[in-house]
């Protein structure tokens, strides 16, 4: 299930909201047309959560977080951790981070088993987020970008990664996180995948823009309907083709 | 999104209209007041002023329609062809050619009468000039009257072409008039096009959008084609042939096997041979169309007979539909889609557009590192949902609570606390309690954890781990150090002396000062006196006469007296002339109050560090650059003047 949405009126929805399987966070905004999206396809199962960070909306790029667990940047405000603390269950550990890449959602991208981190991200934080989320960290970058989190949206169930990594990229990434990977766009050819995009094991969310073939790729490798991901390289290959050059 | 718009071609007016627009606009935006007791050149300035802003106005108008309209050469092959077919491709370039011209006089017109301008010496001939000027320019407008017209109904039509994009996916309709063309595009795609049961219902290209695997496919309806010579072919049917011989599209050939249309099978694969150059390397599917009425199976013999060949032609699909019972109607559709597709995937492949994007193309599939499972996490409510089990229930969402409320909705965070009980949910914490952030304590074990670390901490310091090392220093070290020392205390006394030696108390005799001139002498008094009235014959031995002379010589040397040399060659002394001193020049500026040549040497350095100083901080040229910062201040000398001063106000 992918649906397009917009807060209001950016189609980078990925920077306004925070979904993993267990919990889902999104920014306050004018009004609750974006949080109602969310609020209708995810509410029976998690909490949707309004959320703010440091005062900030863009609580997407500020935070890290997966099932187990939500890493918040050490600016974040008494209150604002509390709120959190409160709305969210008991088996997800909230964790302030002294960090100084203080955007967490830019510099790692994680699903329920493994992350992604920026090379130059403290040796502290890297234990933090592997006692905290429960996963295995790699120093990593994608298509020679550092902020692996913006360049790359991750699922148990697959990735999708910034237009231009080589195959062997994919390959080597692919094998690390054990998850399949596909290099694609988002927002009508947007490059910031993680900004354009917010995905869990069973729903996605993608900015307005989004064109059908993108969207199809998405729900393809994150298995969100029946299709597999081999249905890009076979059912999908003409269609690609037509469509990015 | 589509490369040709032809919308936003601004209006041609019509010549008079164009004479119209441009002669008020002149008389709107340059001045209109002249008098004739006005100077010769303001006049003549006025009135070249009319005449050159006309031209310019006539020049810009003229350059934006020629800019504008398309050239036949730069579009697409497909565009330039239509365009030939609808407005005559040597009609379109002669008029573009003629405005191009009229261009040109109108510009030689106003530079000759500019010209002339010069020699005009009073208002009234200004003025003529003026009006021959104009009157000549409207002429030759005037003559454009035909073309302005003509380029107008061009520009209205092209208005009006369908936006076809020729480089996109497109799938061309085409075949003989009244065969089902047009019903067909209507059921794929929404272009809504007139259906009639006579020929030649539509008249020209009409474009329609439809979907299919996620990309846009634009459908063009062509009007009918009659088989005969491409000569004999008139407009509406040129068209066809224009979009079939030029883009790059998956042709169906509809065939009507009822012969319905009043053309039988015989005349339409007829049709469909002579225009079967036209078709060359391009996917082609025949469609027979009206299966209501007759299908293929159930053509007499010899009828079928006469489609032998084309069903026998390996390169092309023979597909049945029927526009009124729907049948087959998709089938055409997702045939023709796929055969385009494949065949536009080709193309790319051949000409390695695709390499650039091959490893988007790639699906990365994990190599197992270890054996631990990595399971997605879905809930049991979603995959319960997602095999339709469970029951759907609309929930109530925040955004209807919003609509509901208006203006008085305020966002309530503390609902979102599930885990607190309903009573504890509403609960307010302060913040800071008994001057202790509350959020510090948040921990319950924190007095534990401090005081554990203090402890660890206690045990670090005992066993001396911030304890600073001694560091030791040999003899030479302990020596260069002292040595050092002293050279500091020495530089600082150093300093201070310069400092204090620099400091001169001695009076100062300013450079611009005049040097100072002895003025009181006795022949000045005596002057002085006589012009007064006093008499002063007789004072050659007076007491005041009895000066000491200065010990320093003044005053220029005593010459030498002069020697007559008379020709015997014997010298004589002749009476002496009156004391002819050459006159002083005055002392250079540079030299006033200097008393020797060494002070003099020892000025100059100090005015050359002067100079320099300056120089430097304001980063001059040299003493001679003087930087104005402003050479004529605006609120001095803009506007008009009234009383007062000129240079202030």
């Amino acid at each position: 299930m992918a649906l397009r949405v917009q807060f209001e009126n950016n189609n980078e929805i990925g920077v306004f909201s925070k979904l993993t399987n267990a919990y889902c966070l999104v920014g306050i905004g004018g009004s609750e047309n974006f949080y109602s999206a969310f609020e209708g396809e995810l509410a029976e199962n998690i909490p949707v959560v309004h959320a703010s960070l440091a005062g900030c909306r863009i609580i997407g790029r500020m935070c890290v977080g997966n099932k187990n667990g939500l890493l918040v940047p050490s600016s974040t405000f008494d209150t604002e951790l509390q709120h959190i603390r409160n709305a969210l269950p008991d088996s997800v550990k909230v964790q302030r981070v002294e960090e100084r890449l203080s955007a967490l959602g830019n510099v790692i991208a994680c699903n329920d088993y493994v992350a992604l981190v920026h090379p130059d991200l403290d040796r502290e934080t890297e234990e933090i987020i592997a006692d905290t989320l429960k996963v295995e960290v790699f120093r990593q970058t994608i298509a020679s970008n550092v902020l692996v989190g913006s360049y790359c949206v991750l699922s148990n169930q697959g990735g999708l990664v910034h237009p231009n990594t080589s195959i062997v990229d994919q390959e080597e990434l692919s094998s690390l996180l054990q998850v399949p990977l596909v290099a694609g766009t988002i927002n009508r050819g947007s490059e910031v995948v993680a900004a354009g995009l917010v995905v869990n094991d069973w729903c996605a969310f993608a900015g307005m823009d989004t064109t059908s073939t993108e969207l199809t790729v998405v729900e393809s490798v994150f298995r969100l309907n029946e299709a597999v991901p081999s249905n890009i390289t076979s059912a999908m290959r003409a269609s690609l083709i037509e469509s990015m050059s | 999104m589509s490369l040709y718009n032809f919308k936003k071609i601004a209006v041609v007016p019509t010549a008079k209209d164009f004479i119209d627009i441009i002669f008020s606009k002149t008389q709107r935006k340059t001045p209109t007041v002249v008098h004739k007791q006005y100077k010769i050149t303001r006049i003549r300035s006025f009135y070249t002023r009319k005449v050159k802003f006309s031209q310019q106005s006539f020049h810009d108008r003229l350059t934006q329609i020629l800019t504008e309209f398309p050239k036949l050469d730069d579009v697409h092959p497909f565009y330039a062809d239509l365009m030939n077919v609808l407005y005559d491709k040597d009609h379109y370039k002669l008029a573009l050619g003629q405005i191009n011209t009229a261009r040109h006089l109108i510009d030689n017109v106003a530079k000759d009468y500019v010209r002339l301008m010069k020699y005009g010496d009073s208002l009234y001939r200004c003025k003529q000039l003026k009006r021959a000027a104009l009157g000549r320019m409207a002429t030759i407008m005037k003559r454009q009257g035909s073309n302005l017209t003509y380029l107008e109904q061009v520009r209205q039509h092209l208005a009006r072409l369908p936006s076809i994009d020729p480089y996109t996916r497109t799938i061309i309709i085409c075949g003989f008039p009244n065969v089902g063309k047009s019903s067909f595009i209507n059921k794929i795609t929404r272009a809504d096009v007139e259906v009639q049961p006579y020929a030649f219902t539509t008249k020209s290209l009409y474009v329609g959008h439809t979907d299919y695997k996620y990309l846009r496919w634009q459908v063009i309806d062509t009007p009918g084609i009659l088989d005969h010579s491409l000569e004999e072919r008139n407009v509406i049917e040129m068209q066809a042939v224009t979009a079939l011989a030029h883009l790059r599209a998956c042709i169906l050939y509809f065939m009507d096997l009822s012969e319905q249309c009043g053309h039988t099978l015989d005349d339409q694969v007829k049709l469909f041979e002579s225009i079967k150059p036209l078709f060359a390397n391009k996917p082609l599917i025949v469609v027979a169309n009206k299966t209501d009425i007759v299908k293929l199976d159930e053509l007499p013999k010899d009828r079928r007979a006469v489609l032998k060949e084309i069903e026998e032609d390996s390169e092309l699909t023979v597909l049945e539909m029927s526009t009124v019972t729907d049948l087959g109607v998709m089938e055409v559709k997702t045939e023709a889609c796929e055969k385009l597709l494949s065949y536009r995937v080709d193309q790319k492949m051949r000409t390695k557009k695709v390499d650039g994007v091959l490893n988007r193309l790639h699906v990365a599939l994990p190599k197992a590192r270890d054996s631990k499972v990595r399971a997605p996490c879905i809930p049991e409510a979603v995959l319960a949902k997602k095999i339709q089990t469970a029951e759907k229930k609309k929930r109530k969402l925040e955004r209807d609570i919003e609509i509901e409320e208006g203006d008085d909705y305020v966002l309530d965070l503390n609902k979102e606390y599930k885990e607190i009980p309903e009573e504890e949910r509403y609960d307010i914490i302060p913040e800071i309690w008994e001057g202790h952030n509350v959020a510090d304590y948040i921990d319950p074990d924190i007095f534990n954890k401090l005081e554990e670390l203090e402890r660890e901490e206690e045990i670090r310091d005992e066993t001396g781990m911030y304890v600073v090392p001694k560091i030791e220093l040999d003899d030479t070290i302990k020596e260069i150090k002292k040595l050092a020392l002293q050279i500091r205390h020495k530089k600082a006394i150093i300093k201070d002396e310069a400092r204090i030696n620099k400091q001169s108390r001695k009076p100062v005799m300013p450079r611009t000062a005049g040097a100072k001139v002895r003025d009181r002498s006795v022949s000045k008094l005596r002057e002085d006196m006589e012009n007064l009235g006093v008499d002063m014959s007789n004072t050659e031995e007076a007491h005041f006469t009895k000066t000491k002379p200065r010990a320093r010589s003044v005053g220029p040397p005593v010459k030498k007296m002069r020697m007559e040399v008379s020709s015997s060659g014997s010298t004589t002394v002749t009476k002496k002339t009156p004391n002819k001193n050459r006159s002083l020049s005055r002392t250079p500026r540079n030299e006033l109050g200097v008393k020797d040549a060494i002070m003099k040497k020892k000025l100059a350095k100090i005015a050359h560090r002067a100079i320099a100083k300056k120089v430097g901080r304001m980063g001059l040229k040299g003493e001679a650059d003087r930087f104005i910062g402003t050479k004529m201040p605006r609120h001095l000398f803009a506007g008009k003047r009234g009383v007062g001063k000129t240079d202030r106000r």
